[in-house]
Parts: structure tokens; C-alpha cells; sequence
């Protein structure tokens, strides 16, 4: 008997500035789409609709719109930048439908309508910024890509550093899928900042990368980069001059998990041995499966239940365990950080020592707290070395 | 120690008067994201607590008592808005709200109209204390004039020459230029220090 098919719209940006996230995005989410219509413990199946508004913010709209409009679809994993989700966000509010978003992104937002399934600023900023603090500098050089993602984060940053008695050295903003970072370069080069905080997303960042390597080689400068969004796909694409990054994430494909290493490996049979999954990738596919089982267990594709069905429910997925907060929508996730090496992969050196609840709007964050002070917070992440 | 930041809510209190139910539901779970504790109010009841933030549907109003009045009038006040009419503004008008929401009320927005009023309260009383800051000097200009009148006639000073005379007395024993004027005018001559 053909089980059932449920229509799920798949949005995300197979051209433009940020193609290169687009499409592991899809990969990985058309990955777990094939698992799920494989899997007999699903008593449907999924048909995904995949739309491409081409990094083109106005298109999201209109690509959500068709979605809801011709296609009947319920359920939207998809959207990458801010920027694209508050396009969507309108639609899917006034017409209920429910979006699984897969990026990390800045919080302060905590819609009804929306799963969000990456990183709250909680998992990724915060210990990352402690640990410059507490090993690196209290003094940050920031640059990054002219949009919210970057204010907020260096926001936070700045509030921080400056709790601390430090300073943000500088604030250089691109607009995004600008190429021209010499000056920013040569700044740093001049001005030999202690850390160089990247912010850019897509090409600006790796163009940025490949110069600053170049540069800080010639003037045989040692500067630490860090991220809080750098994955492995965009290290190859970057090439060797992105080994060294200090990047904070809640997936890197390192990860000794059992259920990674199986997701690794079939992701390698699926897309190449030499391919890598990313964190947001990877964040799709845990969305898409987040929205299966609730599916499942809902018995309905109605979205008052599913995310009644949703919440709470803990899926060992291959970044750990994860589950949707039901007092904000947002995932309960284990920070990380790794430093990026040679082989374009990460060494993970710290990881909290249990899943972080999201906190999107920063309500348990003491900027003035000393970080040990602030571990002992409930909320807090409590980090430990990872050997 | 620096104040607290208007972004940062955790431990905040707001007392809540809000009609419907579901835009109550949507306030107190947003409310409970942000770590705000919430007193529901009926108008018409006391208000028995300092809260640091009133909501006020405007279903409720005009306020009839004179007491609630004051009582929100000690913390921002953010208005739920139903209805755009000039007849209803006017009633909020009179609350002098710091920042409003539109009902239906959504998560969305709620974060922003806080922190708009909480720093709106900040900066209006950071005015209120400059404005009656320069209502106190405004009066005791009169001394000031009454003190240079004296040492121009006391010392056969034009005004500018009495003026200075006074104002390096002033920075001399670290004194505002009032308060030495006062001495003047008290004591019929300059303090000796300059005298």
C-alpha cells in the first residue's frame, strides 16, 4: 500500500552570495527527505518542493507564497540570513503555517510560526567570546558583513569585551558578497590586532580569509581568526589558508559521536568521499527530521499539533541530543569549539558538558559576571576540554 | 556600578492589565522568555506593588481614580492599542505612555516596545531632574543679581568686573556661584578669602 504523501516546501538559495550554503543546505535536507520515505517506521511519506529565490530577498517572499498558496504545503524548512527569514516570517504567520529554520542566527525573535532549529546567540557568541577573553585578548579587531547577524553579534561582543575591562579595536563592515577587503587587510596588518573576529558570510569570507592569510604570512604576523559560522565545505572552498580559525558551532563533522560517524558515512556514499557536511546542512537535516517524528507522532500535519507533538522530544541526531524548547521554540544544543586545520576539518578542544537551553534573548546572560561566576548559572555552558 | 541595561529584562516586574485573553496568554509567554514577573490588575482594584513597567488595554480606559493615576504614573506605561481613533489616543495621550503595542497583540514586538520604554522613562526623568536642575538657578538668579549689585557698589565695579569677582570667589573655594552669591547678600561684603 503507498503510504501517504505530505507536501514540504524546501526553501533555500542555490545561487548567489551565499549559494555555496544553499546547497548543502538542500543536500543535506533532501538526505534525510530519502531516509524518512525509506524508513518503514514512517507511515508516510515526504514530498519535498524545493524553491530558489537565488540570494534575492524580495524572492523569498514570493517563493513562500507560491509554496503556501499552489503547492498546499504546511510545513517550510528553509531561509539562511535573517534577512530572508523576515520575509518569510509575514506569510507564515497570517497564513499558520510553520517554518523549520536551520541557521544559527542572532535571536531576539520568537515566533509561534517558526522551529528554530540552529543556534541561539547562547550557544555560539557567548562561549566563544569567553574564551578569547579568558585565553586570547580582551582586545577584538571585528569585521564582518553589513547586515544583523554581524551587528548583533558584535553587540554582544562589545558588551562583553567591555564588562571585562577590554575593547573592540575596530568594527569594518562589508555589504554582503563584496570582494574588496584590502583595505581591511592592510588595516589589520598595520594595526596588529591581538584577534580578527569574522563575521562575513559567503565569498566576502572567503576572500577575506585567503588575504588575510596572505598578508599576515608576508608581515610573518601570527593573528587568530575566529567565527561563529565557518564550516567545513567553506573551508575547502577558502583552501589552506583557513586552517587556524577558532570557530564556535554546535556541529562539526570531527564529532565522535556514533550517530555521526553513521551520518557521515552515509553522507559520504551519498555526495562523494571527498564532500563534507556543514553545520546548517546539518541543522536541515535534524529539522526535517524533528518534523518527521512530530509528524509521526501527531498523526496529523496540522501545525498546532505537530508542534505540540514536537516539543520536548528527544532526538539523538548526529550533533548529540537535541529537542525543541516549548517555552520559546528555539533547540536545546551542545556548544563546541574547534580550532579549523590543514585538512580542512576542525579539532574540537571544548565542549559544554551538557545540551545548552536556548536563550534568544539573552535573559540569563551577566555581561558583568566573571566566567566563572557565570558557570554557575544553570543556564550557563559549562565547558569542558574535549581530548 | 553602570545602570542596567534597558535590553536586558531578567527580573523586571510589570504589572498587567489586559483585557482578551489570548493577547494576555501571547504577553505572559513572552514575559516569561524575557524572566519579567507579571501582577495581573483589574482596573479598579488597588495597585499594591511598585511595578517597573504597567501594560494598559485600552479597553480600560479612561482611569477613573485619581490614586491608580499616580501609582502608573511612577513607571513607563506601554498601551495596548485596539483602535487608531483620535477619541481613544486621546485617553492613552492622558497616560502619557512610553511606548505602545497594536492588538492583536504577537511575540513579535513585544521585546521592542519594552526596552523602548524602559529607556524612554530613563532619558525623561534624566530630563525632568536637568529641568528642575535649571528651575533652581533660574530662581537664584535674583540672588546673583542682588550679590553683583553689591560688589558694584561696594567696589565701584562695572557688572562684568563684580561678575568675575564673584566667579573666581566661587572657583576659589569651590563653591557654586549661587552659593557664594548668597553668602554676599547674607554677609553685605565678598568672603574675605578674596575681600
Amino acid at each position: 500500500m503507498t503510504k501517504p504523501s505530505i507536501p514540504v516546501g524546501i526553501i533555500c538559495s542555490q545561487h548567489g552570495p551565499y549559494q555555496a550554503m544553499g546547497r548543502e543546505i538542500l543536500k543535506s535536507a533532501m538526505m534525510a527527505v530519502d531516509e524518512i520515505n525509506e524508513q518503514d517506521g514512517f507511515d508516510f511519506s515526504i514530498s519535498a518542493h524545493v524553491r530558489d529565490p537565488r540570494g534575492v530577498i524580495a524572492e523569498y517572499h514570493t517563493v513562500c507564497d507560491d509554496l503556501i498558496r499552489n503547492v498546499g504545503v504546511e510545513h517550510i524548512i528553509g531561509c539562511y540570513t535573517s534577512a530572508s527569514r523576515k520575509q518569510v516570517l509575514p506569510i507564515v504567520e497570517r497564513t499558520d503555517r510553520l517554518l523549520w529554520y536551520p541557521a544559527r542566527y542572532e535571536g531576539f525573535e520568537c515566533s509561534d510560526n517558526v522551529i528554530y532549529v540552529g543556534a541561539s546567540p547562547n550557544h555560539n557568541v557567548l562561549p566563544l567570546v569567553r574564551y578569547v577573553l579568558d585565553n586570547l585578548s580582551r582586545e577584538i579587531f571585528c569585521v564582518g558583513s553589513n547586515y544583523v547577524w554581524t551587528w548583533e553579534t558584535n553587540r554582544v561582543t562589545r558588551e562583553l569585551v567591555t564588562a571585562a575591562g577590554g575593547r573592540i579595536l575596530a568594527e569594518r563592515l562589508l555589504e554582503l558578497g563584496e570582494s574588496a577587503v584590502t583595505h581591511i587587510v592592510d588595516e589589520i596588518v598595520r594595526r596588529r590586532p591581538p584577534v580578527v573576529f569574522n563575521t562575513l558570510v559567503g565569498s566576502s569570507s572567503y576572500d577575506f580569509i585567503r588575504a588575510f592569510h596572505a598578508a599576515t604570512t608576508a608581515a610573518n604576523l601570527s593573528i587568530p581568526m575566529l567565527s561563529c559560522s565557518l564550516c567545513e565545505p567553506e573551508l575547502k572552498i577558502a583552501g589552506p589558508a583557513s586552517a587556524g580559525c577558532i570557530t564556535s558551532s554546535a556541529y562539526f563533522e570531527s564529532i565522535r559521536l556514533p550517530e555521526n560517524k553513521a551520518f557521515v558515512a552515509r553522507w559520504k556514499a551519498r555526495y562523494g568521499e571527498h564532500s563534507s557536511p556543514s553545520v546548517d546542512g546539518q541543522s536541515a537535516y535534524v529539522a526535517v527530521y524533528l518534523l518527521a517524528r512530530a509528524l509521526q507522532r501527531a498523526g496529523t500535519s496540522d501545525i498546532g499539533e505537530v508542534r505540540r507533538a514536537a516539543a520536548g522530544h528527544r532526538y539523538n541526531s548526529p550533533q548529540g541530543p537535541v529537542w525543541i524548547d516549548d517555552s520559546n521554540n528555539h533547540c536545546v544544543l551542545t556548544p563546541r569549539l574547534a580550532v579549523s586545520n590543514a585538512e580542512a576539518q576542525f579539532d574540537i578542544f571544548w565542549e559544554a558538558e551538557a545540551p545548552v537551553k536556548p536563550d534568544p534573548y539573552l535573559t540569563q546572560l551577566d555581561v558583568a559576571a566573571s566566567p566563572a561566576r557565570d558557570a554557575a548559572s544553570p543556564n550557563a555552558p559549562h565547558l569542558r576540554v574535549v581530548k | 556600578m553602570s545602570k542596567p541595561s534597558s535590553f536586558s529584562l531578567r527580573g523586571r516586574k510589570a504589572l498587567v492589565a489586559i483585557k482578551d485573553e489570548r493577547d494576555a496568554s501571547i504577553v505572559k509567554r513572552q514575559f516569561e522568555r524575557l524572566g519579567i514577573e507579571i501582577v495581573t490588575w483589574e482596573p479598579g482594584a488597588k495597585i499594591d506593588c511598585r511595578p517597573d513597567v504597567t501594560l494598559i488595554d485600552d479597553e480600560f480606559l479612561p482611569l477613573t481614580s485619581p490614586a491608580q493615576r499616580a501609582s502608573l504614573g511612577r513607571s513607563p506605561v506601554i498601551a495596548l492599542l485596539g483602535t487608531e481613533t483620535p477619541s481613544r489616543l486621546k485617553l492613552v495621550l492622558d497616560l502619557d505612555p512610553a511606548s505602545f503595542l497594536v492588538k492583536p497583540l504577537r511575540s513579535a514586538g513585544i521585546y521592542a516596545a519594552l526596552v523602548m520604554a524602559f529607556e524612554r522613562n530613563e532619558r525623561t526623568n534624566e530630563l525632568k531632574q536637568q529641568v528642575v536642575k535649571l528651575e533652581q538657578r533660574l530662581r537664584s538668579r535674583r540672588i546673583v543679581l542682588a550679590a553683583v549689585l553689591q560688589v558694584m557698589h561696594t567696589h565701584a565695579l562695572a557688572e562684568p568686573a563684580a561678575f568675575a569677582l564673584i566667579r573666581r570667589a566661587a572657583m576659589e573655594q569651590r563653591k557654586t556661584i549661587e552659593d557664594i552669591s548668597a553668602e554676599i547678600t547674607a554677609k553685605g561684603s565678598l568672603p574675605r578669602a578674596i575681600g
